[in-house]
Order: structure tokens, then sequence, then C-alpha cells
């Protein structure tokens, strides 16, 4: 327990006059209820509530009224195993997705404060073991060192190799475009990178990409509040694309690393960088706009699902549609989308909540996780509350009439593909490059 | 000294000042744990996109609590907030003409005051005025023309009680049923003096319990006072939101996500 009040510290040392204003101003009025994935499940989910257990600290740390008044005015420090093991719960059940923060009144980011909140679990040792492990792994730089990642990472390769009909132009200096996969879009939906590199093939682009992933998702240091750990990632990959004289970068991948290098990367580097970064949906329709790519059109019952952070976070809205319109004539919307997309409960390591995950990293990778009772009920909890939060999400689905949900970050691939088999409808779960592959050429 | 002469001559000041001495407090707080950070390359989109956003940025709570949270939506920003509070601070002809007092361009204002009743045009405290008189059907003669049946001071006044009264109720559940750790005492002192000052309010104005001057000035008297009490919590409540936090929460948010995202 000795570790506590460091903790706190450290977490709220991350307050700045945005974070202040998120934690002061909240009149508790709950309208961020009705737009988290976790507050369906219970109302202790719902992200005020979740909030809360940051300005208990806060108020204690850094108020005068918490410092005299402490329990009066709900300021305190948690003393307890049962306490910090709650804020591990409430903390490991946000998406970080922002939609709390569009529908405040206030403008206040609950899920801003959350990451705070898992900062302090970080910081006490509580981070889910899975996750401390990619972290860790990330951080080393060394994770291509393990067998069973390198042959995913070689696998992947040989696919795309043979997709292509030759070799892959990898770490070729000069080229117009520096294509970026992660090794977790190689683990979870590997056509996605298969596919991206076919697309840039198709149609001509002086591409590249390296021959090793920089990073497994970077950074999972903003996943897990790790903010030193974000550091040294961000700032490998900005070093490594400096060195290389990047002009373009191209994610496929549409979770948090395309906002890290987007909008974080400059803050936590401290430089603004030379080169741009852009997810695949932002580029091709950059070609299309410039007339080098068209589509062949179909009549496929397609539908869009915004992952948060390409779409709330980022601003990437517009994209994908100019593209899914190009492609069919039956592209139709979620009821919920956009900015006020619903998030699909997976984001910000929810959706590696799950023991089946554990066993296949396991036998993976050939670490073993070994977990405590405690740990694995975290789990086992976690993971229930994870199942039920796509239900939401699903709803949705069955609305639009969709036959096939197309999105691009591979967390939302993989849930909806879970949601659709818990709850229905029937559908297909594709990545934007994966529906795009074939029907995209060279104008 | 009355209670109304010390509300009206001595707490006055004191209340001014205290607010800004909070004000200036919460200010410096904010720019104590400034941090200097490298900003990334905002995201091109037009103007226009940008002035529409910042429409929609404040728009959207509201839209979406009227489509999803329909309850919320009818006693938090309707009852308390858009048809209470607000119209009446600014608008009720007593308190424009205690604006215009001690502001005098406020007096611009007067033109779109709001009477204490339907059916009188009243503003001094010398004519006190029935809800339901004889000149029930001729509406009084104000800018709002027919409107003045919602917007006068007994029903604006009885709507922002009652929807104080639910904010009130309704917390209760949640956090003795609910547990939820959001509730919080401050917001119960809050919302309790804000019905306190809606109540003498309303007391007043109807010459309630009784038109005797003397009571009729120590109920006028804590309602000034309440206001005061309220003017120098402000900045330590939840209702700073009112004078700081709503807006500053709103423009951050639209710089963040849509100045520089794009979004």
């Amino acid at each position: 327990m000795e570790a506590v009040v460091p903790a706190v510290k450290k977490a709220l040392k991350r307050v700045d006059p945005v974070q202040l204003h998120f934690l002061e101003n909240c009149v508790a009025c709950a309208a961020c209820e009705s737009v988290c994935p976790y507050t369906p499940i219970s109302k202790l989910y719902s992200p005020v509530n979740k909030a809360e257990e940051l300005r208990f600290m806060y108020r204690k740390v850094m108020t005068v009224s918490g410092r005299l008044l402490g329990p009066l005015v709900h300021a305190k420090i948690p003393k307890t195993e049962e306490e910090l093991e709650w804020i591990r719960e409430v903390a490991y059940r946000c998406t970080n997705c922002w939609h709390c923060y569009t529908v405040c009144p206030f403008g206040i980011n609950s899920g801003s404060m959350i990451s705070v909140l898992r900062t302090f679990v970080d910081s006490i040792g509580m981070t889910p073991t899975i996750l401390k492990a990619f972290e860790q792994f990330e951080a080393s730089g060394r994770f291509m060192e393990n067998e069973g990642l390198a042959r995913v990472w070689q696998q992947i390769l040989d696919k795309a190799s043979e997709a292509v009909g030759g070799d892959l132009p990898l770490d070729k200096k000069g080229a117009q475009v520096l294509y970026m996969p992660w090794l977790a879009e190689a683990m979870f939906v590997p056509d996605s990178v298969v596919n991206t590199i076919r697309i840039l093939s198709k149609i001509g682009v002086d591409w590249t990409m390296p021959s090793k992933p920089l990073a497994i998702r970077p950074a999972v240091g903003s996943v897990t509040g790790n903010l030193e750990q974000k550091k040294t990632v961000l700032s490998a990959i900005d070093s490594y694309l400096k060195e290389f004289g990047a002009k373009t970068v191209l994610l496929s991948d549409g979770g948090f690393p395309y906002t890290d290098l987007r909008f974080e990367l400059p803050g936590v580097v401290g430089r603004v960088p030379e080169y741009r970064v852009l997810h695949l949906a932002e580029f091709l329709v950059e070609l299309l706009r410039q007339g080098k790519v068209k589509f062949k059109s179909g009549s496929d019952k397609v539908t869009w699902h915004d992952p948060c952070k390409l779409a709330r976070a980022s601003g990437v809205i517009p994209e994908p549609r100019i593209l899914l319109r190009e492609a069919t004539t039956e592209f139709r919307e979620l009821p919920h989308h956009g900015a006020e997309s619903y998030c699909c409960g997976g984001g910000s390591g929810m959706g590696c909540m799950t023991r089946e995950l554990h066993e296949a990293m396991g036998q993976l990778t050939g670490m073993k996780f070994e977990l405590s009772e405690r740990e694995s009920n975290f789990i086992a909890k976690a993971e229930e509350a994870y199942l039920k939060s796509i239900e939401r999400k699903m709803r949705d689905v069955k609305q639009s009439e969709a036959e096939i949900v197309v999105t691009a970050c591979p967390v939302c691939v993989e849930t909806i593909q879970r949601g659709a088999s818990l709850y229905g409808p029937e559908v297909e779960v594709l990545h934007l490059a994966t529906y795009l592959v074939e029907r995209i050429e060279p104008a | 000294m009355t209670v109304y002469e010390f509300a009206v001559y001595e707490m006055l000041p004191a209340a001014v000042l205290g607010f800004a001495a909070g004000m200036v407090y919460r200010i410096a707080r904010y720019l104590s744990v400034y941090k200097r950070t490298v900003r990334p390359r905002r995201r091109a989109r037009s103007i226009g996109h940008s002035l529409v956003h910042l429409v929609k940025t404040f728009a959207y709570p509201i839209y979406f609590s009227i489509k999803e949270e329909r309850i919320m939506f009818a006693s938090g920003l309707l009852g308390l907030h858009i048809l209470g509070v607000i119209p009446l601070l600014f608008l009720f002809s007593h308190h424009v003409t205690w604006w215009a007092y001690y502001f005098p361009p406020y007096a611009a204002l007067k033109r779109l005051a709001i009477p204490p009743s339907a059916t009188s045009a009243a503003l001094t405290v010398t004519a006190p005025v029935t809800p339901v008189s004889g000149m029930s059907g001729i509406f009084v003669n104000t800018i709002w023309g027919p409107l003045t049946v919602v917007l006068n001071g007994d029903v604006l006044a009885i709507i922002a009680i009652v929807a104080t009264v639910f904010k009130v109720v309704e917390k209760i559940p949640k956090k003795v049923v609910g547990k939820v750790s959001y509730v919080r005492i401050g917001d119960f002192v809050a919302l309790l003096l804000l019905l306190f000052i809606l109540v003498t309010g309303f007391m007043a104005t109807q010459h309630l319990p009784s038109g005797e001057i003397g009571v009729y000035k120590t109920v006028l008297g804590l309602h000034i006072l309440g206001a005061e009490v309220l003017l120098i919590l402000l900045p330590f409540t939840k209702f700073f939101h009112f004078v700081f936090g709503y807006w500053y929460g709103k423009l951050h948010e639209w710089y963040d996500l849509v100045w520089t995202r794009g979004v």
C-alpha cells in the first residue's frame, strides 16, 4: 500500500488546465451515461462515476478543502486492496471512445480522465498482465526475437509477396509512401495488411514498408497510461521515420496508433514532424481526387462502422464514405454514425480482456501468462462486460440492414465479428482494404 | 439592522468582492498547472466547416438529450435553465430593474422584461400582484404578447422550483440505491441554496406569507442574501459552469476536435 501515494502523485502530474477543467467542472448531470458502451452493464460504469475515482484523489491531493475536510468533500486516497481492485475495474471499463466528451454539456472528456486513472493503476503494478507484457515487449524493441511473433510477420510477408506476385519493396529508401503495418494487425487482421499491400501494388504507387514492424501497436502505453513507454515507443518511431526521410506515412490501422502518430506524437517528442501521417482512407481519397484511381461499383449492402479514434478523435469521417459510395450503390449509414457513432466496446485494451486471447497469445509467443486468482476473476468479469458491451452496436448494425460491415480498426473488426456471432445479424465484417482491393484499379 | 438592510447595504459589496476573489483564485489555479506543449499540425478544414461545427459543438448535447434523455432534458435543461433560472435571472422585471440600478446600460433590456404575472405589468413592490385577477383574459402589455402566458414570473418560478426539487429528489435513489459516487454533498447544498432563493423570491413577489411591510422586507432580504451567498460560493460550486466551465469546456472541445482534428 505504500506505493499508493506516490502513484497518485504521479498520475496527478498529468493535470494541466484542460484536465483541471475535466476534474473540477462536472455538475454530475450524467449526460455521459447514455453513450458509454459500458453503462448499460452497470450505472457504476458510467463515465462520470468512473472518473469520480480520479476526482477523489485529485481533491485529496490538490485542493485545500479536500486536504482539510477529506471525505466530507469527497476527497480520499484509496487505502484497501478492495478499493484498489475497484479502481482497476472501473479503469478497465472504458474504451476511451470519447463519446462522453462530445455529449457532455461542458466538454468534459471522462475517457481522458480514465486514462489518468490507468496511469495510477499502472504505477501500483495492477495493469492487466497481458497488456503489461505487450507494453514491455513493445518498449524493448525486441519483440521480433520471439519465434512465434517473427513467424507471424514472416507469414504476412510471404502471403503479401505471393499475392502481388513478386518481392515486396521492403526498406526502399526514397519511396514516396512508407506503409507502416503493426505486428498486432498481422496477428489479428492479417488480411488488412496483405490487402493494403495489394492495393498499393495494384495502383502503381511508389511505396515501401519496413522489413520488420516497429511496434506491436503503438503505443501500448497509451492504453495502459504508461507515458514513459509511450514516449520511448513514439520517439523510436519518430527517429526511424526522420532518418528514413519519409514523406507520407501510411497506416491501415484506424485505431489509437493513428491518433498517436497523427496528433499525439508532436506533444510527446517535442517537435512537429516533417512527414505527414495518413490513413488508407485519406490516402485513397487523395488519389481519387487526383484522378489516379477508379472503382468498379457493385451493389453490396454495405455500412461503415466509424472507429472512434479515426472518426471522433481524428476527423476521418467523410473519406471512408466517399470510397464506399464509389464502390457500391447500396451504401447505408448506421443509425449512429460519424462523430456520433456508437463505440463497439472493444477499444483501449478491452478487446484483450478475454481468456481466449490469453490462451492464444500464450500459444503463439510461448509465454505463460500466470494470473493470480484475483486477476483471473478480474479478467473473467471484464470479459463478461466486454461481450455484453457489443450488443448495442449490433442493434445498430441490424437496423441498417447491411450485409457487410466495413471498418478500419483491427479491434473493431474483431469485436463486431464477435458481436455478430453472439447477437446477430449475420454480417461479414471486413477491413476497408479487404473490401476495396477487388474494386479499386488505376485510372 | 434588518435582514433586508444587511443584504442590500452590507453584504452586497462583500459578495461582489468574494465572487471576484474566488474567480481570480480559480483562474490562477488553471494558470498554475499550465504546461507548454507542441501542438500537432491541424487538419485542413474550411472556415465554414469550423464555424458550423462551433454551433454543433454547443448544440450536440442538447440535441442528444432531446433524442435520448428526455427526462433529463425536460427537468435539467428546459425546466431549470431555459425556462427557469436564465430568463428569471436576466429578464424578470424586478431583476432588470435591479441590474439596471447597478449597471445603467442594462436598462436597454427593459423592453424585454418579463412581468410577475400574465395579467399585470406592475414592476414595483407597492403594487402587489394577484396571479389571477379581474383582468383575466387580457395579457399584460409586454413585448412577449401571448407568450406572456408562459413568460411571467409566476409560471417560470414554479417551473424552476419544480425542476430544482426534481433534481434534488432524483439524486437520492441514485446515491442510496444505486450507490453511485458522483452524487456529491455539494450538489445538494448548491441545489438547496438555489431552491431557497427561488422560493423566497417567489414568496416576496407574491407578498407571502403576508403583505405586511416588515414581513415582506424580511422575505425579500432573505432572497437577496441567498443570492449573495450563491455569488460568493459560485466559483467553488457547480454554479461555476455558468460563468466559466460551460464556455471554456465547449470552446476547448471545439478547438481540440474541430479546429485541430477536423472532426
